[in-house]
């Protein structure tokens, strides 16, 4: 029974450092993973066996998978199409992932481990910046409704990312259409056969007892199962957590019980702060000590790039759709934060034994802990951010 | 005024005033209400948030429509007599209580309070004599301390 001290070792240390999070009124995202970092490999190693970590490891995959069902079934694409909004995401999406997939092969990077960072780079974290909004009184300014369609956006881009890195991973370049034309048949498949079943499933939904959370389960990891074996047998990737995005947003359309959706998130929400945990403990202190020049510099460099950047895209946003400079900072200063879709990205798209792996997962650690942190204080204090530099920007013209 | 869809947060309406004012209820996907007001000018908005009940009643006083009233409690308090506070409890009568006189049912004997006004078809009876009769669909204003209303609640009215 050993792997209950483990579990309690994951659930008691990643507790006492959210609750202090939330105190310091900070995102908790760095705190799951700093406790990962602290008790894990590189750490105190308070795992007690391999078999513990790879158990950890599994729970984290099914908190990723949780998520994007999560972010498939809130989805919603009327309203995206407005000429302003897609402006703003693209606008978003090309500066930062431009800045970042610049920087990735200044770093020494291939171009495809460019793209991977590019991609971390680029994505917001949608659970900061939204709560931040609301917290910080945001929601009544014109600038509130362009972030969140930004994110939004962003998880379309997310969707189409994971598709596309997700084939590229496989291999051989004969294996790339495949594996894409695969995905998309899943795809297909998934979003047909939920709507002609929806008048089957849904009474079932709605009954009182185990039967629709054991569905929804049923129906996560059945796709889930389907499309990782198919993976195997075409020996190429299928991305587990795009079909259950895809999942999620076909049942949206399902009628059930707002109850039934309610426990799904908080499943979602335990095994979500375990795979940060299960990400901390990847991290590798080689790189991150002080003789390791290149790492700091490469994550300075990242980190200065990411703030420009973001602030960059909010300017032309703000410009453009709101006709003030100032607007657009603020917007930069909101968008700022990145966390929760950086780590999954990498998470999902390589793994153990490719290239620079430990490299880059050691570098994104890092750069979500801080990015996050900063990112959090941007928004706390993102009018006055504003003010000052678009300020300073006009003393300068 | 202007209803946007925020996803991930909610839905916002929002009303802007010729002098500039702006004010703004955003339902949040939690099911709260949020209400902004936001000065021309100001640097900073006031924000409330409100659990659907309190909406209901907030949004019903501005609508200025009268409050339709099924189990209303009122404390009055005086700024004279300090210690004085007199509970108003208004609810409709109760199956059992139809066909009975106030006399007989012994209201105030039992818990305390007294009937003092009674709605009938859209007319009102101020102090009602004890041997008023009560008829279905009759609400009634009785008064009392915090303990007597709910000792009437309780002993008279059938509620819990």
């Amino acid at each position: 029974m050993i792997f209950l001290v483990d579990l309690a070792v994951v659930t008691v240390s990643c507790l006492v450092l959210g609750l202090a999070s939330k105190y310091l009124r900070q995102a908790a995202i760095p705190a799951y993973i700093i406790a990962g970092i602290i008790l894990g490999k590189s750490g105190f190693d308070l795992i007690s066996s391999e078999a513990s970590y790879d158990f950890i490891q599994w729970l984290g995959k099914v908190g990723v998978i949780l998520l994007m069902f999560y972010i498939g079934y809130e989805f919603s694409f009327k309203g995206i199409k407005e000429p302003g909004r897609l402006f703003a995401g693209c606008t978003d999406f090309g500066v930062n992932f431009i800045a970042g997939f610049a920087l990735g092969l200044l770093i020494g990077l291939s171009l495809l481990e460019a793209f991977i960072l590019a991609s971390a780079v680029y994505i917001s974290s949608s659970a900061i910046v939204i709560s931040s909004l609301i917290e910080n009184k945001r929601l009544i300014y014109p600038e509130a409704e362009t972030i969140v369609w930004l994110m939004v956006f962003e998880d379309i881009i997310l969707a189409i990312l994971l598709v596309v890195l997700t084939s590229v991973m496989s291999g051989s370049l004969t294996l790339i259409p495949v594996c894409l034309a695969t995905t998309l048949l899943l795809i297909i498949f998934i979003l047909t056969l939920i709507r002609r079943l929806s008048n089957y499933i849904s009474p079932l939904f709605e009954r009182d007892d185990e039967i629709p959370i054991l569905l929804i389960f049923a129906l996560i990891f059945g796709f889930s199962a389907l499309a990782y074996l198919l993976g195997v047998s075409l020996h190429c990737h299928i991305s587990e957590v795009i079909v259950a995005f895809f999942l999620g947003s076909a049942l949206s359309g399902v009628k059930t019980s707002k109850k039934l959706f309610e426990t799904t998130i908080s499943f979602k929400h335990l095994f979500l702060t375990i795979f940060f945990f299960s990400f901390g403990m990847l991290f590798q202190f080689q790189f991150a000590t002080l003789s390791s020049v290149y790492f700091i510099l490469a994550l300075l460099a990242l980190i200065t790039i990411s703030i420009l950047g973001k602030f960059a895209s909010g300017a032309l946003i703000g410009k453009r759709l709101h006709g003030s400079l100032e607007t657009g900072l603020r917007v930069g200063a909101y968008t700022t934060p990145r966390g929760e879709f950086s780590i999954v990205l990498l998470a999902v798209v390589i793994g153990p034994g490719t290239g620079n792996y430990e490299l880059l997962v050691s570098l994104v650690v890092a750069y979500v802990i801080i990015l996050s942190i900063m990112g959090s204080g941007f928004a706390r204090h993102g009018d006055k951010i504003g003010r000052a530099i678009a300020g300073s920007i006009k003393k300068l013209i | 005024m202007r209803i946007s869809e925020l996803p991930e947060v909610g839905t916002k309406y929002e009303i802007e005033s010729p002098k500039g004012d702006k004010v703004a209820v955003i339902f949040l996907t939690t099911g709260e209400i949020e209400l902004y007001v936001l000065e021309a000018g100001a640097e900073k908005p006031s924000v409330t948030r409100l659990t659907p009940e309190e909406a209901r009643r907030v949004g019903s006083v501005l609508t200025g429509a009268v409050l339709t009233v099924e189990r209303e409690d009122v404390e009055v308090s005086f700024s004279d007599i300090s210690d004085l506070r007199i509970n108003i409890h208004i609810c409709p009568v109760a199956k059992g209580m139809v066909g009975k006189s106030i006399e007989e049912l012994a209201i105030r004997k039992r818990t305390g309070v007294t009937v003092i006004a009674l709605s009938r078809r859209g007319r009102s009876i101020i102090s009602p004599p004890p041997e008023t009769v009560f008829e279905e669909g009759d609400l009634i204003v009785v008064i009392g301390e915090r303990e007597q209303i709910r000792a009437c609640a309780r002993e008279i009215l059938g509620q819990d």
